[in-house]
């Protein structure tokens, strides 16, 4: 068995040191490029959302080298995000790939036998103790919350730092490092060491830099490729930004919370006023954290999401009356199969000289 | 003192000359044709004649091939369309509110209040309904497009139009066209079609207030403005350098700066030989698409590397 798992953001760590701890041979599919978009779309439906487009391709492009199982997290829920991994399965296999599918789904939709049967697939392959199984997916949850706070981390401060660009390339080159290893352990020491040397970062607290909120549909809010580096860009200008959703946020309230009904209750609960019910995906956590970035002094909010994406179109429609109400920008940002750049940046500087002349600066330059 | 503000558009390149008191004095509007650099260089030697390059204190760039043309001409200030545009209205009207443009490929809404932007929205992911699209229909009619306005507005009876989608507007032309309707009604469907689709669609969510300036390469349109006009059920105002606002915006925004000396490499660069050339970068996953200028065969710069390994060594 050699597994594979399509990328989000830093997924692609968290996932290859669980298999690293197991002893599972895998294979990060490449980095999500053009190739990717592009073999993606050639297979998939032309109507469907950008995530499929590029997971298909990641698919492929892992198959090419050699995986013949896909681990996957399902959904039950009103977002077609749902319908992803029977969709992917059926594709595939009518391009002849012979593969296995491991769907992971929440045990209330699956039940806890066929969970635990879909587990028992992964685990059966193997080769150590129950223990050190335990401890691999210990270890892998720790790494993968070090790395979305590391990264967190970076984003928050790139605001304030004095010397451009240390912050990113401080993220970037502990990534590079993350991948030249195997071992969990060394993994852990890595991503301490490095949140040192982010905390040292030479700063400057008087920066006071505009701080904006990323929100949105999960998968393009992460995963950079798909919403052409937003983030990198934010850091680039100066600009502290703060984005709640990551892997480790999904697997500690999709996973851990949701059996106790507490999944993302904050943010839920701010979102009542707004928007009292789920409808699907991310959308009321769209919501929410609109509300509570208002409230937690940050200058704005951008919001991004595929084409055609359902719950996002809801809350795109609600943040209007929020930023109404509230007198707090929010730019919409939708993505789809297009890579040109100029429209993009040019949103996103229009939006960041709007928030800077709200504050009542004359003129930021370029 | 003059200030020289360059939009370098999808459709059209426009340069305008200003002077302290942001009065126009000379202005060029040339077609992009896809080629940025050669159309800067074509507006520079109708302009080099009229203005001195010692003359100029201050430069600034806009449009979406800003970027490019701050590096070809040395600019002071490089902004986005959506400043740019608010700056050279707000600089005619304090009191104006709503800003819809619509240039060659994208439409825009900016409200404003106090004279400041608290809000834009651009098109998303689809050109209906901007200047390419007329400019297509104008010339599939054998109409010259300066005329087009003029036809909507001898028409009696409009003809209804699709225009959610640019494809599809054009075939519901067709059709109605082959029933025999006049092409003036169509034309005019065709502008309250663009209209209906922009206050849908752009200006979805928006509180359109007036005073409405309406600018960019469209505003020519006289059935544009009339359509907005009675969508709206107010005065739009069009001002007298509607095609080149963005241009105005971006010297004036370069005369704000007021620093002390310019970056400005001089009009003569309209008869220096720059080439363009392309390759994909093969250094990570990402392989970006970077774009090479050169200058007698010696490489200038690069644009369109995420990660700086080539435009970095290059300072812009």
């Amino acid at each position: 068995m050699k597994v594979t798992f399509p990328h989000m953001g830093n997924v692609y760590i968290g996932a290859k040191f669980l298999m690293d701890g197991l002893g599972i041979d895998y294979v990060i599919p490449p980095f999500n490029s053009k190739r990717a978009l592009e073999i993606g779309s050639l297979y998939s439906p032309e109507e469907i959302c950008l995530p499929f487009k590029i997971m298909m391709g990641n698919y492929i492009e892992s198959i090419e080298r050699g995986a013949d199982t896909i681990i996957l997290t399902g959904s039950c829920g009103p977002c077609r995000f749902g319908e992803y991994a029977e969709l992917q399965m059926k594709i595939l296999k009518k391009l002849g790939k012979n593969l296995d599918f491991i769907v992971l789904d929440l045990p209330s939709d699956i039940g806890f036998d066929e969970l635990k049967r879909r587990i028992n697939k992964i685990s059966s392959q193997s080769p150590k103790s129950k223990k050190e199984k335990y401890m691999a997916l210990v270890n892998a949850y720790r790494i993968i919350g070090l790395i979305d706070a590391l990264e967190a981390k970076a984003h928050e401060r790139a605001g304030y730092e004095v010397n451009k660009g240390e912050c990113k390339c401080l993220l970037n080159e502990c990534k590079r490092k993350l991948l030249d290893t195997n071992n969990p352990k060394e993994a852990i020491s890595i991503l301490k060491e490095y949140h040192k040397k982010m905390d040292e970062v030479e700063i400057s607290r008087e920066k006071n830099p505009i701080r904006v909120a990323i929100i949105g549909e999960i998968y393009t809010i992460i995963e950079p490729f798909s919403n052409l580096y937003i983030e990198d860009k934010l850091m680039e200008m100066g600009v502290s930004t703060k984005r709640t959703l990551s892997p480790s946020w999904w697997v500690y309230n999709t996973v851990l919370l949701s059996p106790f009904g507490l999944t993302a209750k904050r943010i839920r609960d701010a979102a009542k006023e707004y928007l009292p019910l789920g409808v699907g995906g991310h959308g009321q956590e769209c919501v929410g954290e609109a509300i509570l970035s208002y409230e937690e002094g940050f200058d704005g909010a951008i919001q991004i999401f595929p084409l055609g994406c359902m719950p996002e179109i809801v809350s795109k429609s609600i943040l209007p009356s929020i930023a109404r109400d509230k007198n707090f920008p929010i730019l919409s940002l939708v993505v789809d199969e297009m890579t040109g750049e100029a429209g993009y940046q040019t949103r996103l500087e229009a939006f960041i000289d709007l928030l800077e002349r709200r504050r009542g600066y004359v003129l930021s330059g370029n | 003192m003059y200030y020289l503000g360059i939009d370098v558009g999808s459709v059209s390149t426009d340069i305008v000359v200003i002077d302290e008191n942001f009065n126009v004095v000379e202005s060029v509007y040339l077609r992009t044709k896809g080629r940025p650099i050669k159309a800067v260089q074509e507006g520079f030697k109708i302009i080099k004649d009229k203005v001195k390059s010692a003359d100029i204190a201050g430069v600034g760039t806009t449009g979406s091939g800003r970027h490019i043309a701050a590096f070809l001409v040395g600019a002071d200030v490089v902004k986005n369309e959506i400043t740019s545009h608010a700056v050279a209205a707000l600089s005619l009207d304090k009191d104006v509110r709503t800003i819809i443009e619509i240039g060659g490929q994208d439409s825009k809404i900016i409200t404003l209040e106090n004279g400041m932007i608290t809000d834009f929205a651009m098109n998303t992911v689809c050109a209906a309904g901007t200047g390419s699209f007329l400019d297509r229909q104008a010339e599939r009619l054998e109409i010259p497009i300066e005329e087009f306005g003029d036809y909507a507005l001898k028409s009696k009876n409009p003809v209804r139009i699709a225009g959610r989608c640019a494809v599809f507007a054009e075939s519901d032309m067709i059709h109605k066209q082959q029933l025999g309707f006049a092409v003036e009604d169509i034309i005019r469907g065709l502008c309250e079609a663009l209209v209906r689709n922009y206050l849908n669609n752009v200006a979805k969510g928006k509180d359109i207030k007036s005073k409405i300036f309406f600018q960019g390469g469209v505003a020519a349109n006289k059935g544009m403005k009339r359509a907005f006009e009675e969508a709206l059920g107010c005065e739009v105002f069009v001002p007298k350098h509607y095609n080149m606002m963005g241009a105005i915006g971006a010297a004036i925004l370069s005369a704000e700066k007021r620093s002390k000396w310019t970056n400005f490499k001089g009009f003569e660069i309209a008869d220096v030989n720059y080439e363009t050339a392309s390759f994909e970068c093969n250094g990570c996953s990402n392989l970006c698409e970077v774009a090479v200028i050169k200058c007698e065969d010696k490489v200038i710069g690069y644009f369109g590397d995420r990660c700086g390994r080539h435009s970095g060594k290059v300072a812009v």
